[in-house]
């Protein structure tokens, strides 16, 4: 809130030039966020966090200053000559809802309606509100003063002088200040006439009582309301005003005839008018008070430092509260009305703590045998993340939350049904993800093409949500994308686009950096239909299918037909620590190859041939890899000419050639009588 | 007789001079081979007639001549190498100065993605907290009503909710996405394998409705909490100034400032000095010369009292235990660390961006 320093001048002398006062009321809790200052007068503006109501005005805040300084607070002047007839006989009031308003204060004030005088209206505008006329000021000077907000009816157009606090009926209906016609509900309060409403509750007045030109005679009310019962009627009508604003934040319930007679006083000093003797003041639910023992070693164990009990009872005493202590026993301390916000000892340690100065409580770090380490999973999805990193793939991070039906995605989906936000932003972020590379990374691959940027290489590591029984299941999964070349172009080389194999090597280094053994594919499982049927398969773990990878089919994106995606859970990967290497004695007789090459059907997979030479081949074979594919003429068309290298090996002697070759032309006549044809050995 | 020896000797001055020319002459591997059957050949040799012609010689003639025929074999051997190594260092010189490559030209880098400075940040921030001795917990990023605001001390229609606008589920009555991380340290405290004592980080996106040059719809931060018998403010200052200095430099300033939150009493915030003025005050610092850096506070006793509600017994007893809480937000330290201007920037996945950073 912003607040001239003149005016916190009225109550408190401030020893020290504006900017001090800045960081010391900072260094109390109430942040300085600006500061204009023009020689004459400093206007403060004041970050008052929203516990702290009682200080979202002047006298609040000089109050806290006085403390600061350990200087006096000055009493708010309430002195006033009332005249005419008592204010009960032209007004009464009845609480019928004490669960809405346990105290209503109100006075009757004789008012001649003008204009405020310009040290009112100068103070008005400092801190932000607009002058209308003498009473309405005067209401509006007065909160911003003292903190309770109140407000003026005319009397006269309050039928038969009586106020009735209730509950609004189902349906009732309201125009309020702002020329708003409202329909009110059972759990809105209202301020009526004998029948119609008047005013909205602690948030705002009504239209058909409001003081105009022809006001005479003003119904002056102040009330305490309960907070709850505010916050839910603003919330339900979307209303929020400088009253509502306290009143939600529970208000001071002995200040209502303090108000009032501020109030009134001003409006005689300013020859505006004058107060009729008496207040009408209905209280249904008197204020209990609250006394709340603090011990002098509880505020030691958390603050972590003594406090001398004469500092704390004079930092407690000026802020307000009754401080009683005897020798070493713990102290008992009455609330005052005004700090709602403070309920139990912890509170009362904070005042001290905050008064006393964080700045001379020592630092040092809590002493521990706790050993720390990284959770479930962490350290291997580090490297899962270095892996890919080093591989040439940027990390990207997506929202969690998608558009429905993505845009350019075709109507495509990934399966299974979206957990919904109640209350999204936007559209295009009304679910929560259900999978990492539709829409994300797809979306994050068009931000760079609208760059003009075409050659993409990202990974996401983060979590998808599926419904579940209690709360959606989050699970955590790698998405990959691939797009056109990612390795830097050389002035030696052309540039390759990456493929269906770069895509696969990734998964497959990152197996086996992840200790979780050879990567397995398979065709049959269910694939997302973006994905191109020929160039795409399931990523299987021990049976289960873990996620796909594969290229994104023609057509599915326009001009783009090498798009290569991944996307896999991870718990499963992750959960589990790899295995500790074990040591393997080094060879020691040299191994020896062989190669062959072999004419298959292009429909056959290279690993069934790899497995049918393993099991034909005996224990003396240690490795079957694939050298060369080659599948053009003279090659006929519809098979391709695979060349495998066979490695042989004994670990315990130097094999003979006869050996190696009984082993390979057992291998020739195994593929032959699986009706391979051997092109050359 | 003593004219045949003279004859020899004569012979053999002159085969020394005349291969002296004749090496002189070699230009080529192929003329030293041509010099070497020349003079060293087995059967026409120079050297070897004259040593064939020993044998007319007396004995005692004979040893003399001998040994100046061998020194001059000798020497015509020894000359040839070195003419053959000369040619060959030539040769070498010649190949090696034909073979010379732009140096200047970029060379062939392997490929290089980047980690996201998010997760730099993130993992750094760990890294520090680990050596500390904490643990690190995720915890889940969809709540419940209870665990997000509930058990942190703010009830429904607490006014302290309105500073978390919060995404809520359809459908699903009380489950929203999580606000803040603070809702990790309920989960923690709830299945505490060594209660009452507890030493975290909780690292992990939170949600809120805000989007604008500050606020990004989703965002990161990470929660602290340290919890045990005789914990007090004076650690929590000592922690976060370690901390910040371990990530900011020793050299910034830390300063400590009462604030509110509903799950800490005494609540405290800390800042920084601003790195632009280096506290002096400036526009980035509004002039205070200090930047906002992270929230925290001793963990209010209803927050104890909420989690032993839940386990049913007194398992975090407010009286004989206390703790410390601490929550910042990723991106805050990352803007800060690296001058980004715009939050918004984390989550576009421009490449022009991430590739800015070392990753």
């Amino acid at each position: 809130m912003r607040l001239p320093l003149s005016w916190l001048r009225e109550f408190v002398e401030v020893p020290v030039e504006p900017g001090r006062l800045g960081d010391d009321l900072t260094l109390a809790g109430f942040a300085l966020d600006g500061l204009e200052s023009d020689g004459k007068d400093a206007l403060l503006d004041i970050d008052v966090t929203t516990n702290r109501v009682d200080c979202m005005n002047v006298y609040g805040l000089a109050r806290e200053i006085a403390v600061l300084y350990g200087v006096p607070l000055r009493p708010l002047a309430l002195n006033l000559g009332e005249k005419g007839a008592p204010a009960s006989e032209v007004l009464d009031v009845g609480i019928e809802a004490p669960d809405l308003c346990p105290r209503f204060s109100a006075r009757v004030l004789d008012v001649r309606l003008g204009p405020s005088p310009a040290w009112i209206r100068d103070r008005l505008e400092a801190v932000g509100v607009r002058p209308i006329h003498n009473v309405v000021d005067l209401t509006n000077y007065v909160m911003m003063e003292m903190g309770h907000p109140s407000h003026a009816f005319d009397l006269a157009r309050i039928p038969e002088g009586r106020l009735r606090v209730r509950w609004a009926r189902d349906g009732e209906g309201l125009e309020t200040l702002d020329g708003v016609s409202r329909r009110l509900f059972r759990r809105q309060g209202v301020v009526a006439g004998p029948e119609e409403a008047l005013a909205l509750a602690g948030i705002m007045g009504g239209a058909l009582s409001e003081v105009s030109e022809e006001t005479r005679v003003v119904a002056l009310e102040a009330a305490y309301w309960e907070p709850l019962a505010i916050r839910r009627a603003a919330r339900a009508l979307g209303m929020h005003t400088e009253a509502s604003h306290r009143f939600e934040r529970g208000a001071d319930p002995e200040a209502t005839v303090i108000a009032l007679a501020r109030i009134a006083h001003l409006l005689e000093k300013i020859g505006a008018g004058s107060a009729r003797p008496g207040v009408v003041d209905r209280v249904a639910v008197p204020r209990r008070k609250r006394t709340i023992p603090l011990r002098p070693a509880r505020v030691r164990a958390v603050l972590g430092v003594d406090v001398p009990q004469p500092k704390a009872e004079a930092i407690l005493s000026g802020l307000g509260f009754r401080v009683e202590a005897d020798e070493g026993k713990a102290m008992s301390v009455e609330v005052p009305s005004w700090r709602g916000d403070v309920g139990r000892e912890a509170d009362l340690i904070e005042e001290v703590g905050r008064h006393f100065g964080l700045d001379k409580i020592p630092s040092s770090i809590p002493p521990t045998d706790a050993r720390g380490g990284l959770g479930v999973g962490q350290a291997e999805e580090r490297t899962l993340r270095a892996t890919l990193v080093a591989a040439g793939l940027t990390e990207a991070i997506t929202y969690a939350f998608v558009g429905e039906s993505p845009a350019g995605t075709g109507g495509a989906t990934v399966g299974g049904t979206a957990v919904a936000l109640e209350n999204p932003l936007a559209d295009g972020q009304s679910v929560l993800r259900s999978s990492l590379v539709l829409p994300g990374l797809l979306e994050a691959l068009d931000a760079n093409e609208r760059q003009g940027r075409r050659d993409v290489a990202l990974f996401e590591v983060g979590r998808v949500f599926h419904p579940g029984p209690g709360l959606p299941i989050e699970e955590r999964r790698l998405g990959i994308l691939l797009a056109g070349c990612f390795r830097a172009r050389h002035w030696s080389e052309k540039p390759r686009a990456a493929d269906f194999f770069d895509l696969k090597g990734l998964l497959e280094r990152l197996f086996e950096r992840l200790g979780q053994g050879p990567l397995v594919l398979g065709r049959e499982a269910e694939r997302p239909d973006f994905l191109h049927p020929g160039q795409s398969g399931a990523i299987l773990l021990e049976g289960k299918v873990l996620g796909y990878l594969g290229a994104i089919r023609p057509g599915f994106r326009e001009g783009r037909e090498d798009l290569f995606v991944a996307e896999l859970g991870l718990d499963p990967l992750l959960g589990k620590p790899a295995p500790r290497v074990r040591f393997q004695a080094l060879p020691r007789f040299p191994a020896v190859d062989r190669d062959l090459s072999i004419l298959v059907d292009a429909a056959a997979g290279a690993e069934e041939v790899c497995a049918g030479i393993r099991r034909a081949a005996g224990p003396l074979l240690v490795a079957v890899t694939v050298v060369d594919r080659y599948d053009r003429p003279p090659v006929p068309a519809g098979r391709v000419s695979l060349t495998v290298s066979l490695r042989y090996q004994d670990p315990e002697r130097t094999l003979t050639g006869d050996e190696v070759q009984a082993s390979v032309e057992a291998v020739i006549r195994q593929l032959r009588a699986a009706g391979l044809e051997i092109r050359g050995e | 007789m003593a004219n045949a020896i003279t004859e020899l000797s004569e012979k053999v001055r002159a085969l020394r001079d005349e291969f002296a020319r004749a090496v002189a002459e070699v230009r080529a591997a192929a003329d030293l081979q041509a010099l070497h059957d020349r003079f060293l050949g087995r059967r026409s040799g120079e050297l070897n007639a004259l040593l064939k012609s020993l044998g007319k010689l007396p004995d005692a003639a004979r040893r003399g001549a001998g040994q100046e025929l061998n020194a001059l074999k000798d020497e015509i051997t020894r000359r040839i190498e070195e003419a053959r190594a000369g040619l060959e260092a030539r040769s070498l010189r010649e190949r090696l100065g034909g073979e010379r490559l732009d140096i200047t030209l970029p060379g062939r880098t392997p490929p290089r993605g980047r980690r996201h400075p998010l997760t730099a940040t993130r993992e750094e921030l760990e890294d520090i907290f680990v050596s500390m001795g904490y643990e690190v917990y995720e915890g889940r990023e969809v709540e419940d009503d209870y665990h997000c605001f509930e058990a942190l001390n703010m009830p429904p229609d607490h006014p302290a909710r309105d500073m978390q606008d919060t995404f809520y589920l359809k459908d699903r009555p009380g489950q929203l996405l999580r606000t803040h991380t603070s809702s990790a340290q309920i989960r923690y405290m709830l299945e505490n394998r060594h209660p009452p004592s507890v030493r975290i980080i909780c690292p992990g996106k939170v949600f809120r409705r805000d989007d604008d040059i500050t606020h990004s719809p989703m965002f990161q931060q990470v929660e602290g909490l340290v919890v045990g018998p005789g914990i007090h403010l004076g650690h929590l200052k000592g922690t976060i100034e370690a901390f910040l200095h371990e990530l900011f430099g020793p050299e910034r300033g830390v300063r400590f400032r009462p604030s509110y939150f509903p799950y800490t009493e005494p609540s405290v915030e800390a800042d920084l000095t601003c790195a632009v003025c280096g506290g002096k005050g400036c526009r980035v610092c509004k002039q205070t010369g200090w930047v906002e850096i992270l929230g925290s506070g001793m963990v209010h006793p209803a927050v104890f009292e909420a989690v032993n509600a839940r386990l049913g017994r007194t398992v975090y007893d407010p009286e004989e235990v206390t703790g410390f809480a601490f929550g910042l937000g990723i991106e805050r330290v990352t803007m800060m660390r690296h001058g980004v201007d715009d939050i918004r920037l984390f989550y576009g996945n421009d490449l022009r961006f991430l590739e800015q950073f070392s990753g």
